[in-house]
């Protein structure tokens, strides 16, 4: 009976600090959600930015600057522009972005 | 909380984003309408025209491509009364597989000779109405296989293209196209703006005449002006050409921020020892030719553009004043629901 009493209580106890270190790691993933996240906003900015500036670069050549479209069509005609300007692939993607943002 | 609340909302717009650029593309109809009315040597033209081109992506990795042109041309004929003439062809229709650095095309597409006739030919796009009198020295269209592609040469700070086409002969008279060979090499430095190539062709029937070009285009980034200049040289009876055009956008000035000023000089060399007969037969490219051109465009909207220019041709035995005027329109539409968006 001791040895059972014994047990259930070690059995708690564990449970009790499993799921507190469970918290704790939840917690400890909560903290740096907002560093990553804010390093990913500021990543995503960087990209539309550089996607604005590929576009002037690139467009300008030839048209004057084109409004943007619906996600969708733009996908069409950045491929057809990656096609006849010979835009590069990571012009593409980039100019992409920005247009469809 | 606040920041994390904040944190997962930017997260959950920037997967929206990523599902945005996932987002199957549509099928697109585009193309420009235009009207112009041209003085050429006092003989007037009215040209209505229409030019549709339908993008068709599929899956992924491929876009079919068609484009067609269709012009009225209106004209006073020997009883003085006004006659049409009509005019309809095929620019292109082209199946495109696309790599990362290189594009596979096949069927008719714009031989890629310089940039004139690839990019800057449509309507509604040319700073001048008026083509170049050197576009014509080339085979400008192609009938068989193509690659083709763009890529950083080492740095982000320099892009390579390049093109390779072959083409088969075809005489049908929409889609004609002569059997030829050739390509062109390209750099562009995003930086300072400044593209410029060198381009080759070897036509594999009759004379076999093989043609040479380079071209350049740049746009300081201090002033809104556009410089661009193509040289051609051909060793058949097509002789060769250089035009150097720059377009210079009022941007900077209230009220006048959509006029933009163009002038273009070119000089054309027709072959040397050309029999008359054969002089005859290649009409404009059978005489040496120097032009000036100076044009104003105002853009209504980046879709719709008024443009008028005033040209002065010299050639032996027939100088003339070329005037042009009319609008252009460019139109895009989705041939399928985009399902919203911007």
């Amino acid at each position: 009976m001791k040895f059972r009493v014994i047990l259930c209580t070690t059995f708690l106890l564990g449970f009790v600090v499993l799921a507190a270190a469970s918290g704790k790691t939840s917690d400890s993933k909560d903290e740096s959600k907002p560093v990553t996240t804010i390093e990913t906003a500021q990543h995503a900015r960087d990209l539309r930015l550089e996607g604005e500036k590929r576009y002037h670069a690139n467009c300008s050549r030839c048209h004057a600057a084109p409004p943007k479209f619906p996600p969708r069509m733009m996908g069409t005609i950045v491929r057809h522009m990656r096609v006849r300007a010979m835009l590069t692939d990571e012009d593409m993607h980039l100019i992409l972005r920005y247009m469809t943002q | 909380m606040l920041l994390t609340l904040c944190g997962r909302m930017q997260a959950q717009n920037d997967s929206d984003a990523d599902v945005d650029l996932s987002l199957k593309p549509v099928p697109v109809l585009t193309g420009s309408t235009a009207y112009f009315t041209r003085v050429t040597g006092g003989q007037v033209q009215d040209a209505p025209s229409v030019s549709p081109l339908l993008l068709v992506p599929v899956g992924d990795r491929w876009l079919l491509e068609a484009k067609g042109a269709y012009s009225d041309t209106f004209a006073k004929n020997a009883q003085g009364d006004y006659a049409g003439t009509t005019s309809y062809g095929m620019a292109y229709a082209q199946i495109d597989y696309i790599t990362k650095y290189a594009t596979f095309t096949g069927g008719r597409f714009i031989a890629p000779f310089n940039v004139y006739g690839e990019r800057l030919a449509p309507n509604w796009i040319r700073a001048l109405q008026p083509s170049p009198l050197s576009v014509p020295i080339t085979s400008g269209a192609a009938l068989g296989g193509m690659v083709r592609g763009g890529l950083p040469f080492g740095t982000d700070k320099l892009h390579f293209n390049y093109a390779a086409y072959f083409s088969t002969n075809n005489t049908n008279h929409i889609v004609a196209t002569d059997r030829s060979t050739g390509g062109r090499i390209g750099f562009f430095l995003p930086g300072p703006r400044l593209e410029f190539g060198a381009s080759f062709q070897q036509v594999l029937q009759l004379d076999r005449p093989y043609a040479a070009g380079v071209h350049f285009i740049w746009q300081p980034n201090t002033v809104p002006l556009t410089v661009r200049s193509e040289y051609t040289r051909s060793s058949g009876t097509r002789g060769s050409g250089y035009w150097i055009e720059s377009a210079y956008r009022l941007s900077q000035i209230p009220h006048l921020g959509g006029a933009e000023l163009v002038g273009r000089g070119q000089q054309f060399f027709a072959a040397a020892n050309l029999a008359p007969a054969v002089a005859a037969k290649l009409g404009a490219l059978g005489r040496d030719t120097n032009q000036g051109d100076f044009g104003l465009n105002y853009y209504f909207r980046s879709d719709v553009r008024a443009s008028a220019s005033y040209g002065r041709q010299f050639a032996l035995g027939k100088n003339a004043n070329l005037w042009t005027i009319g609008m252009t329109y460019r139109f895009v539409m989705p041939m399928w629901p985009t399902g919203g968006g911007l």
